[in-house]
């Protein structure tokens, strides 16, 4: 809870109007070793991140465990969430091969929707796709199966027919070979995997201030007096944003698994 | 001395993002204003219309969060 409040101890309350933190490098690093085994150091981050990891093993575990002809409610829920992203995802973009990696879409749906959900749960409040490191590996694993789909499906056309398209006019060619080439193979990992740091970030930062800021001005009244009432507004548009950053949460899951199962769709039916 | 140019930087950085925002916004508009016009007109496309919005929302946003990712850069 003391890294929730960012600012707690240099917040000027007399003077400021909002309590901001002093350096956003954080965002980009892992501090505070917790505990290590060996050379591995254990930070808040990546207890996080098994926690994610062994939440997601448990539902589909517990979901999954009996098969019956009516499942429970529970398991309803599980079966209808691998059943949105076998269809509704995987069949939908990629056609009949999809079923070949709906494994893999499933895993990441599930484990960004309960990294991203870590934000707005209680008592964690902190998103773990907001450390760079895991959305980039994320997008690094999609990257690496679209790019080895795409040689082993195509051979070396898949390259060729990149910087060199036929369906264009001859005089065009190089320049959208040019931008195929680029946004192929250095924007797609590349935004797939700064969209949800970014969404994941702006959210925990927003809330952090919003309701950082409300809970040390409200807890400054003794001191400040009536300017502790500012803390009233800021705490009312946290839990107002607290609301939105839940569909945002599972938006940017969804349009993760969506963006990978298209990506992967452009490396198999690679002519159009 | 120095420390006026790191504020001087910042705020060059920060105009910087907001300029590079406002493009995908415009575009993230007509993209989503044409969605609904179609759902409207089609709503038993609704689903497929979505899932292409999502698509078209993703490829416009990339230059915003190519900014975003200059903002914290610079």
């Amino acid at each position: 809870m003391d890294q929730l409040i960012l600012a707690s101890e240099e917040c000027d309350v007399v003077n400021e109007v909002i309590c901001a933190p002093a350096d956003v490098k954080e965002l980009f690093e892992f501090t505070d070793v917790i505990f290590s085994i060996g050379p591995l150091g254990f930070t808040r981050t990546i207890i996080l991140f098994f926690l994610a990891a062994f939440v997601v093993v448990g539902l589909l575990y517990f979901g999954l465990r009996k098969r019956r002809m009516v499942p429970s409610k529970f398991g309803v829920v599980i079966e209808s969430l691998l059943d949105f992203v076998k269809n509704g995802i995987a069949k939908d973009i990629i056609g009949p091969e999809g079923a070949r990696y709906v494994p893999y879409l499933t895993a990441i749906f599930l484990f960004i929707l309960v990294g991203n959900l870590f934000e707005v749960t209680p008592l964690i409040n902190f998103p773990i796709t907001s450390r760079m490191a895991i959305p980039a590996f994320l997008a690094i694993v999609t990257y690496v199966i679209f790019v080895f789909i795409g040689f082993g499906k195509n051979k070396f056309r898949y390259l060729a027919d990149t910087v060199w398209p036929k369906h264009v006019p001859i005089g065009l060619r190089w320049l959208v070979g040019l931008i195929e080439l680029v946004s192929i193979f250095l924007l797609r990992p590349f935004t797939l995997a700064v969209r949800l740091f970014a969404n994941m970030v702006a959210g925990h930062l927003m809330l952090t201030l919003l309701l950082g800021s409300g809970v040390i001005f409200l807890s400054a009244f003794p001191e400040i007096g009536l300017k502790a009432l500012v803390g009233i507004p800021w705490f009312a548009l946290g839990l107002g944003i607290y609301l939105f950053e839940i569909v945002v949460s599972v938006l940017q899951a969804y349009i993760f698994t969506l963006l990978s199962a298209v990506y992967i769709q452009s490396s198999v039916h690679f002519e159009h | 001395m120095e420390g006026n140019i790191e504020v001087l930087k910042g705020a060059i950085a920060l105009i910087g993002y907001g300029l590079a925002a406002v493009g995908p916004g415009v575009g993230i508009g007509i993209v989503v204003g044409n969605a609904i016009t179609a759902m409207a007109r089609q709503p038993e496309m609704a689903g497929t219309i979505r899932t292409t919005m999502f698509l078209g929302i993703a490829f416009t946003e990339a230059l915003a969060l190519i900014g975003f990712v200059l903002f914290f850069i610079a």
